[in-house]
Order: structure tokens, then sequence, then C-alpha cells
């Protein structure tokens, strides 16, 4: 078995590298084709047009494509990604600056997703079709269709602007440093609601209805019956017999829209001022800073495949005959 | 143990948690808070770029001199900073500047004339590529535009300095206003790589304000630097810039009291704002306007050849003069700008009240004259089928706009029916900013819809001269030589009438052949919490000289 994980884990890591490559080199060559220029942010009647040329310059875009692709194949087999022209730093530099936030952001919405999703599933497939679960039902298509800037909104009209409980932006209070440790924590909590209610909510929603839809089908299956006959407790069957069976569909998802949040929450951190991956990502993109918008996609190819290859582990464990499908 | 019990624990202890830890209020006086759309790149002046950069440099480093505004000539009146006094040679060709001896870097380091010519130098240099590179035209300086700095500076002796400037040059202040940088900090870094290995740096300052804390895309804090010779008691004793990317999130912490200050305010938002008590709207007459474009010379032709010839469409200033009168310009004005701006007349801001020419009045908007216009000019609806012909030649064409700005975006829809009304068909096209301007840049448009800030002082050449290739802002490549003329006199004159009735025959030759259809000044709407007193704004910025401001607790 261990031969086997080993083996899959190499042929991923091989798939995936190539994966990366041919992604970088496709942004790289898409960047440089599309319209834009990212020395027109110098063009100014304030700014002497002397100053745009320098910098074109020093972003060495005046040479020709293929030696400004060699170039850039060389800078990364040496692990450097170069140097961003807004921040005029090494893109890994700027990239430290933002990803730790939202690994930790999309990892606490992740996990109140699956924890409150499942508990939902749980309680509702429990009671099919009685009051919790019709609520329940309904709530979650509400919650999954409604768009998460109008959400955020409502969330700081609501409870920023009219109730006054809890701030409507940013990461900390601007005291944060002089407060003691427990009061710094509470600080980002009271920051963080609003934000993680905001990107949770709809996946709070995928996730139950899709777990409830399983754990439904599953109960329906004749040997849940044979189990009861046989004497076994509802709590029984549900944790050893219908979870394992129902769960597996959603471990795949789940890697998935982990992979999809660790690269940024573009509209949540817009509405509530959070620095995160997906608006440097997407500042990158507008301002055509090249070396950067590679680096955020190399990132985020790292951390969908890595994700994915987590959740590919994790049914393994569930069911070990899975690992042979894979490795074909 | 089962879910419901794990529930139950982390509820409750989450719950717990929260209540135990109350929010900690530290005492902090006299703060203001002022938001601001994106986080800055620098707080070094040298590489400034934006509005928010320098405003901030601007409280961190103090200049050789600092200007004011003289609201009733309209005009920037140069006052002393980091000089206590000057004096200019007969011929203005050199200026001695006594310096204050009494201002000291943040790590302890006096300031002195060193530190002066050494800004310069980095300035000028350009392996910097700092926000001044290329703008020192009246210096002594080489073929890459770098001052010469034996030929340029004279230090008598640390508080004394001497400046040369060359012969024949108007003397402008505004090239002495620049933030000044300590040598000993910036002496041995390589210069090429001085923009990347500032960000490492602490900053060694000696403004107003010092560099507490930059949490990156959050907020910029400054404090007051008690040891600085502009600071008072009363003053805002910390001045944050808070990130806030979201405008309505913006206007509601400032409705909160969680934001003092705001720019940029839409003028549909005013109304509300002007009932809370807490607040107050200044709307500052704009510098920036914008204006509708009909490339007076062929872009294909130009962009081929370099040639100019004009455009089949817009080459005869009538059908551009026919255009402005059938634009509906105070319509925008009054309702989209809800009055918070005025009708543009010309490329001259209102605020420069001496340099204005008030006879000028706006084309009124009159689609029966711009018919008649187009008729003299040969434009007919030959075919009757509502677009005007002449010849060969339809009266349609593409009109492209950049994309996310729905004041351009309302105003776009305007023009298309106003012109609709006089037999013109066009078409909007809304790009993405980047690909509009590097379109626009690159002479691609045959029509378009841009705006433009006016420098202040007041500098028009880079707009409207006609020679294309050094004169990159004059996109709509309007070709004058009178004009040409004015404005070369205008940068030699040494007598400020003079060149007002030099400025005054510009609009008037500007305004008889309609470059362009200016569309509106915009106010600047600034809304700012009652509890700041003393705050001055003016043209040079709501946050200039904001350690003036007196601040209630």
């Amino acid at each position: 078995m261990k031969k086997e994980i080993l083996q899959l884990l190499f042929k991923r890591i091989l798939t995936s590298l190539i994966v990366l490559f041919l992604l970088i080199s496709f942004i790289f060559f898409l960047l440089r084709i599309s319209p834009g220029d990212p020395s027109l942010k110098f063009v100014s009647p304030d700014l002497s047009p002397k100053l745009a040329s320098k910098i074109r310059d020093s972003f060495n875009l005046n040479s020709s494509l293929i030696s400004q692709y060699k170039q850039f194949i060389i800078n990364l087999i040496q692990g450097n990604f170069g140097v961003s022209y807004t921040y005029r730093i090494p893109v890994i530099s700027v990239i430290k600056d933002f990803l730790p936030f939202t690994l930790i952001f999309s990892s606490i919405s992740f996990l109140i997703q699956i924890f409150v999703g499942f508990l939902l599933a749980l309680i509702s497939v429990r009671r099919i079709n009685g009051v919790f679960d019709k609520t329940v039902l309904r709530l979650s298509l509400i919650a999954y269709a409604i768009p998460s800037f109008v959400l955020g909104v409502s969330l700081i009209l609501v409870f920023s602007s009219m109730l006054n409980v809890v701030p409507s932006s940013g990461l900390s209070s601007f005291d944060a440093g002089s407060f003691s440790f427990f009061a710094k924590i509470s600080d980002y909590i009271i920051h963080l609601i609003l934000p993680v209610v905001t990107l949770s909510l709809s996946g709070v929603a995928v996730y139950y209805k899709y777990l409830r839809q399983n754990l439904e089908e599953v109960y329906d299956n004749s040997f849940v019956l044979s189990l009861r006959a046989n004497g076994f407790t509802e709590k029984e069957i549900i944790r050893k017999h219908v979870l394992p069976n129902a769960i597996n569909p959603l471990i795949s998802v789940a890697g998935v829209e982990l992979g999809i949040l660790f690269s940024g929450a573009l509209v949540t951190e817009v509405i509530f001022g959070l620095p995160g991956m997906g608006r440097l990502t997407v500042n990158a993109i507008l301002s055509r800073d090249y070396p950067l918008v590679v680096g955020c996609t190399v990132i985020s190819g790292v951390l969908v495949i890595l994700s994915n290859l987590a959740a590919d582990l994790i049914k393994i464990r569930f069911n070990k005959r899975l690992i042979k499908g894979m490795l074909n | 143990m089962s879910i419901k019990r794990i529930s139950f624990v982390v509820l409750f202890l989450l719950i717990a948690f929260l209540s135990s830890c109350n929010k900690e209020k530290p005492s902090h006086s006299n703060r203001v808070v002022i938001g601001i759309e994106s986080d800055i790149q620098s707080t070094n002046p040298l590489f400034s770029y934006t509005v928010d950069e320098g405003n901030i440099s601007e409280l961190l480093y103090l200049s050789l001199i600092q200007f004011g505004w003289n609201s009733n000539e309209g005009e920037l009146i140069p006052e002393p900073m980091l000089a206590k006094d000057w004096q200019w040679n007969k011929d203005s060709t050199s200026v001695t500047f006594d310096l204050r001896n009494d201002v000291y870097w943040s790590d302890g380091v006096q300031f002195t004339a060193k530190d002066i010519v050494f800004s310069f130098d980095l300035y000028s240099d350009p392996q910097v590529q700092s926000s001044r590179y290329g703008m020192f035209k009246d210096f002594y300086s080489d073929s890459s535009s770098h001052i010469d700095l034996d030929k340029t500076f004279i230090v008598e002796n640390p508080f004394k300095i001497t400046i040369n400037i060359k012969k024949g040059v108007l003397p402008d202040f505004n090239d002495f206003a620049i933030p000044i940088i300590p040598q000993h900090v910036y002496d041995n870094i390589d210069r090429k790589n001085l923009i990347s290995a500032e960000k490492e740096m602490k900053p060694v300052t000696d403004g107003a304000f010092i560099l507490s804390k930059w949490e990156k895309n959050q907020a910029i804090i400054l404090r007051a630097n008690k040891k600085s010779f502009l600071t008072k008691p009363s003053g805002p004793q910390e001045i944050i810039f808070k990130v806030v990317p979201e405008y309505s999130s913006r206007i509601t912490q400032l409705r909160r009291g969680e934001i003092d200050l705001m720019e940029d305010i839409e003028a549909g938002d005013v109304a509300q704002l002007r009932n809370d008590s807490n607040l107050k709207i200044f709307p500052l007459l704009g510098r920036d306007y914008d204006y509708a474009a009909w490339n007076n010379i062929d872009p294909d032709t130009y962009r081929k050849t370099k040639r100019i010839t004009p455009n089949k469409l817009f080459g005869d200033e009538k059908v551009r003069e026919a255009f402005t009168y059938a634009i509906n310009r105070q319509g925008i004005v009054n309702n989209f700008l809800n009055d918070m701006g005025q009708v543009a007349i010309g490329p001259v801001s209102p605020i420069f009240k001496n340099s204005l020419d008030t006879l000028l009045n706006p084309l009124p908007y009159d689609p029966e004259m711009a018919k008649k216009i187009l008729a003299s000019d040969g434009w007919k609806d030959v075919n009757q089928d509502g677009v005007l012909e002449k010849g060969n030649l339809k009266l349609a064409f593409t009109f492209y706009i950049p994309g996310g700005n729905p004041r351009r975006e309302y105003a776009a829809t305007v023009i298309k029916n106003d012109l609709k009304k006089i037999g013109v068909d066009i078409r909007i096209e809304s790009l993405e900013p980047q690909v509009f301007f590097q379109r626009m840049f690159a002479h691609e448009f045959d029509a378009w819809m841009a705006g433009w800030s006016v420098p202040l002082p007041l500098d028009l050449k880079p707009f409207w001269y006609s020679d294309l290739k050094n004169t990159p802002l004059n996109i709509s490549g309007y070709q004058s030589k009178a004009v040409d003329l004015l404005l070369n006199q205008i940068e030699k004159t040494k007598s400020p009438p003079y060149r007002k009735q030099l400025y005054r025959e510009f609009q008037e030759l500007v305004y008889k052949d309609n470059p362009m259809t200016f569309l509106y000044w915009v106010d600047n709407i600034i809304a700012y919490n009652t509890r700041i007193k003393d705050i001055n704004i003016t043209p040079l910025g709501a946050v200039y000289h904001c350690w003036n401001w007196t601040v209630n607790n």
C-alpha cells in the first residue's frame, strides 16, 4: 500500500509539474499578446514622458517575446519569478505579504462550510421531510442564490451600520499593537465575523445540499434495512455504514472548492478591505504587472493541485480500492 | 464524542471567548482617519507616482519651499519651508536659499545643504526612475537629463546654498518644491536598485509626521513628529490613511465616524451626507475635465507614416463646432453631477482666475444651430436614412470610452442621443481602461471620451503644442501655429500681466478652433467630520498642510 501511495505521489507530482509549466507558459504569452502596457501608469501630465520610456526599458519590455520568455524560464528554474512592476520588490516577497491571510481566512471558511453543512445535513437526514429539513432546504437555496456582494453589503448595513456590533472593514483595529494577546485574537475574530459569514454561507448551502442528497440516497439502500433488521442502532448505521458511503463524492468537491478558496475571495476581500490573494491577483492583472500575475497563477495552481491531491488521499483512506483507478 | 457534543463545545468556547475578550480601547487623542481607495507602494517622495503617495510623502518629508494658494488670483504662492528666505540675482539665473538650522532627521542627524544637492542629484538621475525624472528642464543637465551638479549648486555653508539655472528660461518655483531626502541614508545604495532597496529600509524623515506603522493593504499610520517646527499641540497627533477599496464601504464608515475625511464623493451621495450633522461637505472646484475628442488628424496615416493629414470626418472645425452645439453639456452637469461641476469652455480651469478668459461663454445647447452648421458644410441626409452624408462619407463612427466610469458612461449616452438628433450615428464601445488608454496613446481612435487633470501650476504646452512627437498628450492632434507661438511666449514671459494676456489669446484661439468638445469640470467633493477644525481645502489638496488642523476629541 505504501509503495502504491508513493507511486501515486510521484505520478501526481510529475503531471502537476507539466501542467504548471504549460500553465505558466500560456499565461506568459497570453499576457504579452493581450492589449495593455505596464508603463501606462507613468504617462501623466504630472510626469515626464521620458520617465515612462525609462521604465519600459527597465521592465525589459522592448526586447523580443522569445528572448523575454528565455529569460523568464532561466529565472524560473532558479526559483526567481522576477520583480513586481508595481511593488518593485521580488514577486515572492509580495506574495508572502498576502498569502498567509488567504490561507488562514480560506481555511477557517472551509472548515465552517464543511462543519455546518455536515451538521445540518446529518440533522436533516434523520428527519427527512420534517419541518427542520424543509426549512433548511429552502434557506439553503436562498443562501446559495444570494450573490456575495449583496450579502456582504447587507451584513455591513445591518451589523455595522444599524446595530454597530462589528467593524465594517479591515483585519484589525489601529490600536491592536497595544492590545493583550487575547484581546488581539478577539479583535481579529470580531473583524473576521462578517467576511467569514459572507464567504462561507453559499459553501455551507452547497455542502449541505450535496451531503443531504448523498445521505438520503445511501439511506434508501437495502443494506440499511438489513442492518436495521440485524439490530444495529440508527447511530451505528449512520456512523459506520451510511457516512463512509455518502462522504466520498463530497471529498472530491471539497478538494476543488478548497483550491478555489485558496486562489482568493475577490468580492469578500474588496467589500471588507482585506489583504488577500484575490485582490492582489486582480490588481496585478488590471495594472499589467506580468511577473506578479505569473507568480499568483503559480501559487493558485500549486494550491489547487495540492488540495486535489489531499482530497484523493483522504478518499483512499476511506476506500483503499480507489488507488488502483487513480494509478491507471 | 458525538457531533452534537462537539458542536456544543465549539459554540460554547466561541461565545465564552468573545464575551471574555472585551475590545480594548486605548486612549488616543487627536486622531484623524482618512479613507483611501488603494494602498500606496512607497512613502518615499522619490517614488510618489500617485496622489495618495504624494500626500503621504509630503507629510513625512519637508520640501525646500512649499506652496500656498492665492484664491483671489488663482495662483500658487511660494512660501518658506526648509528655506527660510531666498534672493534672486539680477538676471534671475541664480537663487540663494538661507536654510533652517533647526531641522533634524528622525535618526538624529542634522539636515544640511548637502541633502539638497543630493536630492536633486537623485531625482534627476535616470537610473533612479524618480517621479520627477525629466522635469528639471530649467537646470543645467546632460543629455540624459541628469542635473550637472557642479554647474548648478554652490554650497556656501551648511545652511546656505545657491542654485544656478539656465540663462533665458523663466524661473519656476515648482522646480524647487521637491521633498528633500537624507544623503547619509541613501548615499551608499546602488542607484539602480534604490527603488527596491528602499522598501526594506525604515524611513528616515524630517516632516511634520513620522511613519508609525504600515499595514499593507490596511492602513498607513503616521504620528506627529513632536520635534518638528510645524507641529502644534492642538493639531492632529495621528493621521491614519485607511485603505477601503469599496466606495460604499467608505461612505458607510464616513457616516459611522470610522473615517473622518474622504475625497471623490459621488454627487448622488451628497444630499444624504448633508443630512448628517457630523459631516461637512466641501465641493472643491475642479481641475479635472472630461472631453469628447474628435480626432483632428487622420489616425491611420499618422500611425503609419507620422504624416499629419486632416481627419476625414472631423478635420474641419465646423463639424467639431456643430457637435459642441449639439451636446447638452449643461444637462449632464445638472442631472449627473447635481450641479457639482460646470460646463467647460476650454482647457483652463476656473480655479486659475488670473489666467481664465472670463469673456468667453460656453456654446449653448442648440441642435438647430448644429444642423445649420453641418448643412453649410455640405452634410445632407441624401438617402433619408436619418444619417448625414457628404459625398461618399457618412457621419457615422465608433465612440470609444474607458469602462468602469459611470459618469463617462452616462455622458456618452447623452452624446449618442444628442448627436442622433442632428443626424450623426455613433456606436459607443466601452473598453477595459488599460486597453483603452494604450490604444488612445497609440492614436488608434477617431472619436473617444476621456479626461485630463490640469497640472498645478498651469502648464498647457504638453496638451496643445503641435509637435506630436514631443507632445504625447496632444492626442487629438490639434495643429495651430498661432497657438504654438503663444505657448512658447507663455513659457518665456516674466511679466504676469503679459502672461495673462497671452493665456487669454490662447483660450480665444482654442475656443474658435474647437479642437474637441470640452464637456464639464468636475468638482472634487470632499466630506469631513466636523471635529476637524481650521481645515483649509485648496486645489493643493484636502490633506495638504494638515498639521495646521485643530482636532476635537
